[in-house]
This record gives structure tokens, C-alpha cells and sequence, in this order.
């Protein structure tokens, strides 16, 4: 099964797989061979890759889409990253900036929750690839 | 410098075709989505009632020796700008490179936004921060409409100044519906879709994207042109440049020839008048 992940500057990721789990918007989903066609909303988070050796690949996407179909599972995605490349004070950085936004009306709240959430699930992602 | 902006364009060149296919599978996705879900509407890409206020943002390049690549651009956005300032009351310029800044701000138009740092390669988090920034103030009803003018890669040896709206974005709606007829008539990709959490909500999201890539499209065009116009005013200045050593190397021999002939007959003449 293979494993594509696209920003809009290149491509980020290209691999064999056996197994890849990836993070929706409201929780992991996972996807194993012969799964059925789907097009899901991707949120922020961990993108596991389970290789051919059984290796595990771990990478940090920001929202977007996945597609699978035909065992080949794709991701459309604003940001990608190796998960080690992250780092800690700058996801906070953002965080701080998130929440620092203004939510003075429905529109403007809608676009803060969306950042924070986003912002949140960065440090959350940060701080694990820190224990690691 | 022709050969460093024909670096330049390669690099740039390899970027645009990245994005490119990016925004074909987000179309394709939206096409998908039509199929799946009957109607694609989107706040993002209905037309406004009101004119209120409009953004036009105007990419042109921070240095100059590209030929009439910043001329053409500019030409075309004062003339998109007197066109939107008739049915808006209030049009904000953005601006992109220090060409297009120094050639509008001499002539007194006021410009909101300028932006320098965009050479070469753009990168996406760079455009994706201007691109959040209008959205945010488009969905807040701050703005009404989003018109962009650059320079539209065709082919390398095509490319002209095109102004375009990118708020609201009914290009898309319209690709998308293109794009699913294509699909049909090839028979490829009948899959049927499951969408997570629901078409809409996979809508929601894939809008406000294409929109992005749509701008980040535009910047990279734009670096595309800039490198092939000075590409071409360079090459066509080597050229010249060429022809002139060659027409004043010819003047200067004739020059010395003459001079030296000039000896020989004042020699010969003293000579004979010796003799």
C-alpha cells in the first residue's frame, strides 16, 4: 500500500506501507489494505506509518484531507513535518498567539477555536516528540 | 545574469508544477464531492451583495532588469483598480516587491499593505499568512470582494499580466463541474467515495484550501515570470551587447588603420622629398 503525503510546495512523503493511521479531526482513523474509498477532513496531529519492516514512521500534518482508494492512500495537507523537526517553544509560541486572538463575533470565534485547536494539537505533538 | 535567472526559473519552475498538481487534486476532490453530495455551495463561493470594500493585491518584483514584465503588471492593475473603485466605494491596494510599491506610490495612489520579502521561492507559509489574513477579514464581511493581478504562466514562452478574482471563488465551483463531466465522459475514477465525517463538512474545509493554493499559485506564477522575463531582456542584452563590441571594434581597427596609412604616406612623402 502506498503512502503519499503533498504539501504545496512538494511532496513530502512517499512510501511503501503496510498500515497507516492518520489523524481526522475529531480522532485517529486508520487505514489498512483493501480499505474502501473514503475522503476524510484531517485535523492536526500524528501520521503513523507502519512499513514494510514493521518500522514505524512518524510525521506531524496541519489539516487537510486524505484520500484513499485503491490502496493508495493519499494526504492533501497545509504543513508536514517529520515529527522530530518540531519544536516545542515555537508550537507554544503559537499557541500563545492563538489564544490571544479576538472572539468578538461569531465569524472571528469560529476562526480563534479552529486556531487554538490547531495550535494545541502542534504543543501536544511538540511535547511528545520531546519525551521521545 | 542570464544563466543565474535561468537557474532561478528551473527552481521556480519546479515549485509552480508542485502546486500545480496540488490544486488539481484538490478540484478533483471538490469534483468528487459534487458527485457524492449533489450541490456544492460554500459562503466562499457566493457573490456578495454589497461593495464595500475590495482588496486588489498586485505581485510584481522586487528588482528590476526583467524587461517590461513589472510595466505589464502595473499597467494591468491600475487598470483593474479604476475599474473596482467604480463599483466599490473603498478599494485597499496591496502590494507585492518594491517596483510595484515605488511605481504606485509615485503616483499617489495610497497603499494599504506592501510586502518585500517574497523573492525567488516563495514558500507557502509566507503566502498562507496573507492569504489567512484576507480570508479572515472576507469571511468577517470586512472586505467584499479579493481581485489579485500577475503575471499567468501559459507555457515558457507565454506569459501575460492577468488580473483575477480570487474572493469570491466561483473559479472553483466552475473546475470542479468541468472536471467531473471530464471524469464521466473517461469512465476512470467511478469510485464511489465514503466522506468523513459528512461531504459538507469535507467542504468546509477544502474551500478556504483552494482558495490558498490558488494564491500560492499566483506567487509562484508570478516568480515564474519574473525569472523568464529577465531570462529574456537579459539574453537580448548579451545579444546587444555583443553586436556593439563587434560594431566598435570594427570603427577602432578602421580608425588605426587609418592612422597608421597616414604615417606610411607622410614617411613616403618625406622620403621623396629628401630624394
Amino acid at each position: 500500500m502506498k503512502c503519499v503525503a503533498v504539501t504545496p510546495e512538494k511532496k513530502v512523503v512517499e512510501r511503501e506501507t503496510k498500515f497507516v493511521v492518520v489523524p481526522l479531526y475529531d480522532g485517529e482513523y486508520a487505514i489498512g489494505v483493501g480499505h474502501t474509498p473514503v475522503v476524510g477532513r484531517l485535523g492536526a496531529g500524528e501520521l503513523r506509518l507502519t512499513l514494510e519492516d514493521d518500522s514505524v514512521e512518524r510525521w506531524y500534518v496541519e489539516g487537510g484531507f486524505v484520500e484513499a482508494a485503491n490502496d493508495v492512500v493519499s494526504l492533501l495537507t497545509t504543513r508536514a513535518c517529520k515529527f522530530s523537526e518540531l519544536d516545542l517553544n515555537e508550537a507554544k509560541q503559537a499557541l500563545n498567539d492563538a489564544l490571544e486572538r479576538p472572539a468578538t463575533s461569531p465569524e472571528l470565534r469560529e476562526i480563534k477555536t479552529k486556531a487554538v485547536a490547531t495550535a494545541r494539537a502542534r504543543v501536544r505533538a511538540a511535547e511528545k516528540a520531546a519525551r521521545r | 545574469m542570464e544563466l543565474v535567472a535561468t537557474a532561478q526559473f528551473r527552481r521556480a519552475m519546479e515549485r509552480a508544477i508542485a502546486a500545480g498538481s496540488y490544486s488539481e487534486r484538490v478540484v478533483r476532490l471538490v469534483a468528487d464531492l459534487a458527485r457524492a453530495g449533489g450541490d456544492v455551495s460554500h459562503p466562499l463561493l457566493d457573490k456578495r451583495e454589497s461593495s464595500k470594500k475590495a482588496v486588489l493585491l498586485i505581485l510584481t518584483a522586487n528588482r528590476g532588469m526583467c524587461g517590461g514584465y513589472n510595466g505589464g503588471v502595473l499597467r494591468t492593475a491600475v487598470a483593474r483598480f479604476e475599474e473596482l473603485k467604480r463599483t466599490f466605494e473603498n478599494v485597499e491596494l496591496y502590494v507585492v516587491g518594491k517596483r510595484g510599491f515605488s511605481y504606485l506610490t509615485y503616483r499617489n495612489y495610497k497603499v494599504a499593505r506592501s510586502f518585500f520579502e517574497f523573492d525567488d521561492k516563495p514558500a507557502f507559509a509566507e503566502v498562507d499568512a496573507i492569504a489567512s489574513e484576507l480570508l479572515e477579514r472576507y469571511q468577517t464581511g470586512e472586505i467584499d470582494r479579493l481581485d489579485v493581478v500577475y503575471s499567468k504562466f501559459y507555457s515558457i514562452s507565454k506569459q501575460r499580466p492577468t488580473a483575477e478574482t480570487l474572493l469570491p471563488l466561483a473559479a472553483l465551483a466552475a473546475e470542479a463541474v468541468a472536471d467531473e463531466g471530464a471524469e464521466e465522459a473517461s469512465s476512470a475514477g467511478n469510485l464511489q467515495f465514503e466522506f468523513l465525517p459528512s461531504p459538507r463538512s469535507v467542504l468546509e474545509e477544502i474551500v478556504p484550501t483552494a482558495f490558498k493554493v490558488e494564491a500560492f499559485k499566483c506567487f509562484l506564477d508570478a516568480a515564474v515570470g519574473e525569472q523568464i522575463a529577465r531570462m529574456v531582456a537579459m539574453k537580448a542584452a548579451t545579444e546587444n551587447a555583443d553586436e556593439m563590441i563587434s560594431s566598435l571594434t570594427t570603427t577602432y581597427n578602421r580608425a588605426r588603420q587609418g592612422q597608421i596609412t597616414n604615417e606610411i604616406l607622410e614617411v613616403v612623402g618625406g622620403a621623396n622629398a629628401l630624394s
